[in-house]
């Protein structure tokens, strides 16, 4: 018989809820005892553009076309066309988002 | 039930098994080997193991509660009595660590003030881009058995994979992402961001239920689901 996640967790309660009161209890001692330094944490100056065939690309935004690409061909492989051709169309979007924000500020710094 | 276990019917019942395990398998090892050099070990533990703990927990019990299960895989972890395969824990690090740098990347474009609010933008950000690629990913996994949602889930589907899966997504992505740059952008000393980034599971894993819950109900209310 299926139930939803949040059901099966409520059915087994006395199980999770000594695990998460532990963990939230372990996080504000070490919240509250832990030294700040002064400075605050540097922001990583190294880019994550690297060179492919002369075309900088984002590390991450080439790992993304990596995954789509591949769940396109095996969508396609498994003769699944249509749910691939409309999660595919969806799933470009971010490619498309994380492009054209690389494009127009290269363009305003230009400017 | 023990806690790992190894079965021997790889690939069973299922379609290009072994091609989906390669690209995680792929991707898991580029991606940590590139955090690795460009954040070192300890951020890199900081990114990759807490997400895999609290998948752990949240997938074994998904399967565990029948709502679906891995048939086909050789090596699973299991908690709370639901198998669990390993890939696909190391498949959630990677999506954490993509999205939220993918999302960081993207926010840090549009919105260039370092507060609280650029980490709420950039973990919106990463749990849309993560639902964006499960919309691809999910159908694929389900047509050919990697995952199998169970037959009887009533409610709105999107080619037989229940809506409240790609809310989960995006509620699990933006919390361990918010998480995550939180203690990230914190003056702690490095040890203790890596102890805060695994103890603070118990948070964001409680957030993610009271949220996942309320939702979860909305639909019940609305007879969505």
């Amino acid at each position: 018989m299926e139930n939803t996640v949040v059901q099966f967790i409520l059915d087994n309660i006395f199980l999770f809820l000594p695990l998460a009161i532990t963990g939230i209890i372990i996080t504000l001692i070490l919240f509250f005892t832990g030294k700040k330094e002064n400075i605050s944490p540097p922001e990583e100056l190294t880019s994550d553009n690297k060179t492919l065939f002369n075309i900088r690309i984002n590390v991450y935004v080439l790992v993304y076309l990596f995954i789509w690409i591949m769940m396109i061909i095996i969508g396609v492989l498994s003769h699944f066309l249509i749910p691939t051709l409309v999660g595919g169309t969806i799933a470009v979007i971010p490619l498309i988002a994380l492009i054209l924000i690389e494009y127009t500020s290269k363009k305003s710094k230009v400017l | 039930m023990s806690f790992i276990e190894i079965h021997q019917n790889f690939g069973e019942h299922t379609q290009f098994l072994a091609l989906f395990i390669a690209v995680i398998a792929i991707v898991w090892i580029t991606l940590v080997y590139y955090s690795y050099k460009k954040y070192g070990p300890k951020k890199t533990i900081m990114y990759f193991v807490p997400i895999i703990i609290a998948t752990l927990f949240i997938e074994s019990a998904g399967v565990a509660s029948g709502r679906y299960y891995y048939p086909g895989y050789i090596l699973y972890l299991s908690v709370v009595n639901g198998a669990v395969p390993l890939i696909i824990l190391l498949a959630w690090s990677v999506n954490l660590f993509l999205f939220m740098n993918m999302g960081r990347h993207f926010i840090s474009k549009l919105y260039q003030k370092q507060n609280f609010l650029q980490i709420i933008y950039m973990s919106i950000a990463a749990g849309l881009f993560g639902v964006c690629l499960d919309l691809l990913e999910d159908p694929i996994a389900h047509y050919n058995n990697w995952w199998i949602w169970t037959a009887s889930l009533q409610g709105i589907k999107f080619y037989e994979v229940p809506i409240l899966n790609f809310i989960g997504w995006f509620v699990l992505i933006f919390f361990m992402s918010l998480a995550t740059l939180l203690i990230e952008r914190s003056r702690f000393s490095e040890n203790r961001k890596v102890l805060l980034s695994i103890t603070s599971i118990s948070i964001s894993g409680t957030l993610v239920f009271i949220i996942h819950g309320l939702i979860v109900r909305l639909f019940e209310f609305l007879r969505l689901s």
